[in-house]
């Protein structure tokens, strides 16, 4: 009997530290099923079609740096990974904030539901690609500024350009990832 | 040496002249196919397609009559946030008299908002604003084969999807698979696969197979690719399970001794069912169907057995009744009823006669009216009664057969009025016993009756009195009952069932007005039922 007590009490500790285990977390298994940032984008899509379908008491209050989505392939596939992953990263923080600032501009409750979402989704986003091996990047500020960046004014274009990075970037590198190359060769 | 070099290098240009064009005429013909699917999809101007991810093209059609020289358009597309440009344009001939203006993009940008416009002599024809990773159209699967699987009635289908990079996750197929000859073919919808197996088909069957494909939707999206050359595979035919054969054909066996056994051992309950015996009145009539072959007056002739047994049936039609109307005689209220035994006791014939005239008189009264002087007179006239008796048992004992009558066709049965009851009763018991016909009518002076009736129709009175119907008399003359206007007529169907009449009386004739609606019944002893009924023209002239 008490050497059954003592096992349960042995397997607990053992379960709690493991939760409580701090700063090092061990390799997370690298997420390359893509369905997962398709939902995503089609949860960014009805963001962008509730926007539209908005008449009153959602637009940006300032204007705000949103990261370019243009992909031309053939400069697309001559950047390094690392500066196709700076990329990437730069722009979702840039979204991440400006999401941000419209959550706080916009007064319509439907609309802020669906801004949740979006953010929520990004932070995912950082995280799946953390899981690619992918490390962390902060832009400085004044370099984002000046390359790659857009100005937008209306939540509309503000959306639109947020589908359209998840589309067409995020998901290039998400294809691209090394972790996931392994898997499939 | 150098000739057989020269010969080789010649032999390989052939060669590779030869793929190049033919990869160039499929080039084209895929082209040619991706212009009509969307000049077919299309609605908007200009319509462009991307086939891969460097590739753009638009296009727009116009009359040949109405469209300018090649000059006189531009084609400018604008990126977001970027300068426009412009896109040299190539002109094709197309059916119909129409022309065909091409831009070709050899690099594109996606995932940005793309603003294209036409301009012909400075004026803007066309305008349209797009993303182009939307809009592809691919060509379609190539090398689509099908093989058989273990299994007998699938068939496995495979292809390889077009050459994009990036985009094969993104693609789904429809593959559309139908028997050869039928125009209703099944459609399936495979994602991200290359292959499909086809299940729940017919045994020993020829199938048509094509497939076609298009991208999904969530990052890059366009138009179905037009669809494959199909493929051909027949299905093994059907095997017979032997194990199934044989456990259907002993389960039939016993069934069916089964059932033999159940019919076989109820035969006679099934036989009787199923040809029911059909009653004959051969058990009636001993001897006229075996020794007399059916004729009945043969048969009557020589026995006497027809008479006793059913009398009804020979005195139903042919019989006069005895019974007179007392009323008819005369309208005046003097008219007593004595004279009327006198005439009954003439021979019939004559009463034929007097019937006839007494029909003549216009003036025939109601009953009723004449019940009162009429059965006051009766109650008093015991020797009617009596004489009825009389006349009955004269009628019995004579056995007249009646076919002969005197009464045949233009009958009517007369109806006596008795006021009383006892004596009705009497007669009722001596009648109903022994004659086939009787019209018993006894009424109060309230009751209201008919003059004439085919059938002794009697109002019922809550004394005994009824009336028992016999058979009704074909009537032809229907001339006389039009005649007196004061005559209310009354006809029965004798059928052996109760009736309701209601009689209306003259008003105007005597001032009286009386409305009777009687209850009638009108019994017929059952032995009476073989008479025949015939229907009578209800003539109610009141």
């Amino acid at each position: 009997m008490l050497q059954k007590t003592g096992r349960g009490l042995l397997t607990l500790l053992l379960l709690v530290m493991e939760w409580t285990r701090p700063g090092l977390s061990s390799p997370l298994r690298p997420i390359c099923d893509l369905r997962v940032l398709d939902h995503f984008i089609k949860e960014a899509r009805d963001a962008e079609v509730a926007m539209k379908s908005c008449r009153e008491g959602c637009s940006l209050s300032e204007s705000v740096s949103v990261p370019q989505t243009t992909v031309d392939f053939d400069v697309w596939e001559e950047k390094n990974g690392l500066d196709q992953a700076h990329e990437v990263q730069s722009g979702l923080c840039l979204l991440q904030q400006a999401l941000g600032l419209l959550k706080t501009s916009v007064t319509n409750t439907a609309l802020h539901s669906h801004l949740d979402n979006c953010i929520r989704n990004l932070l995912s986003i950082n995280a799946v690609l953390r899981s690619l091996n992918i490390q962390e990047y902060t832009p400085p500020a004044s370099a984002a500024e000046l390359e790659g960046t857009w100005r937008v004014s209306s939540a509309t274009d503000l959306l639109q350009v947020h589908v359209n990075f998840l589309r067409g970037k995020v998901r290039l590198l998400l294809m691209d990832a090394q972790a996931c190359q392994q898997d499939v060769s | 040496m150098i000739c057989d070099h020269l010969s080789r290098l010649l032999a390989l240009h052939v060669i590779f002249c030869a793929m190049g064009k033919a990869s160039i005429d499929q080039g084209a013909r895929n082209h040619g196919k991706k212009v009509s699917i969307l000049l077919r999809e299309e609605p908007e101007n200009p319509k462009c397609f991307a086939q891969s991810r460097k590739d753009f093209t638009c296009f727009w059609e116009e009359d040949e009559e109405l469209s300018g020289s090649l000059d006189q358009y531009s084609f400018t597309y604008t990126y977001q946030n970027e300068n426009s440009s412009r896109c040299p344009l190539k002109m094709l001939p197309a059916a119909g008299g129409k022309r065909l203006f091409f831009c070709h993009l050899n690099q594109t940008q996606m995932f940005v908002q793309t603003d294209i416009e036409v301009h012909r002599e400075g004026r803007l024809i066309h305008n349209r604003s797009l993303l182009i990773e939307l809009v592809f159209i691919l060509d379609p699967p190539a090398n689509v084969t099908v093989s058989r699987t273990a299994q007998p009635l699938q068939l496995n289908l495979s292809w390889v999807p077009p050459a994009l990079k990036y985009m094969d996750d993104s693609m789904i197929y429809e593959v559309i698979y139908t028997t050869v000859g039928s125009n209703v073919g099944q459609v399936e919808v495979v994602a991200a696969s290359s292959e499909l197996i086809l299940r729940g088909l017919q045994p020993g069957q020829m199938y048509k197979m094509r497939v076609r494909v298009k991208l999904d939707g969530i990052s890059y999206n366009g138009y179905w690719s037009a669809w494959s050359d199909p493929v051909f595979m027949e299905t093994v035919p059907a095997e017979l399970d032997l194990l199934i054969m044989s456990l259907t054909l002993i389960i039939s066996f016993i069934l069916v001794v089964l059932s033999l056994t159940m019919l076989l051992s109820h035969r006679r309950f099934v036989v009787k069912k199923v040809w029911p015996t059909i009653p004959t009145p051969d058990s009636k009539f001993k001897g006229l169907f075996s020794v007399y072959g059916g004729d009945f007056q043969e048969w009557l002739g020589q026995t006497n057995r027809g008479i006793r047994l059913t009398p009804a049936f020979f005195y139903s039609e042919e019989c006069p009744s005895p019974l007179e109307v007392l009323s008819e005689l005369s309208p005046r209220p003097s008219l007593p009823f004595p004279p009327l035994p006198p005439k009954a006791f003439r021979a019939l014939p004559s009463v034929r006669k007097e019937d006839d005239d007494v029909k003549t008189e216009p003036e025939d009264r109601e009953l009723m009216d004449r019940g009162d002087p009429v059965l006051s007179e009766q109650r008093t006239a015991t020797p009617h009664n009596l004489w009825l008796i009389d006349r009955i048992r004269a009628l019995n004992q004579s056995q007249v057969p009646c076919s002969q009558s005197y009464l045949l066709e233009s009958q009517d049965t007369y109806v006596t009025l008795s006021g009383k009851n006892q004596n009705i009763d009497e007669l009722d018991d001596v009648l109903e016993e022994t004659l086939p016909l009787e019209v018993l009518f006894a009424s109060r002076k309230t009751a209201s009756y008919e003059s004439h009736s085919d059938l002794g129709s009697v109002p019922q009175s809550s004394n005994s009195s009824r009336l028992s119907s016999q058979s009704s008399f074909e009537y032809p003359n229907h001339a006389w009952m039009t005649k007196g206007p004061g005559y209310t007529y009354m006809a029965v169907a004798d059928s052996g069932i109760s009736m309701d009449y209601s009689t209306m009386s003259r008003v105007e004739d005597f001032g009286k007005a009386v409305i009777y609606s009687n209850d009638y019944k009108n019994e017929i002893p059952a032995f009476r039922s073989p008479f025949l009924p015939s229907h009578h023209h209800i003539d109610d002239d009141g």
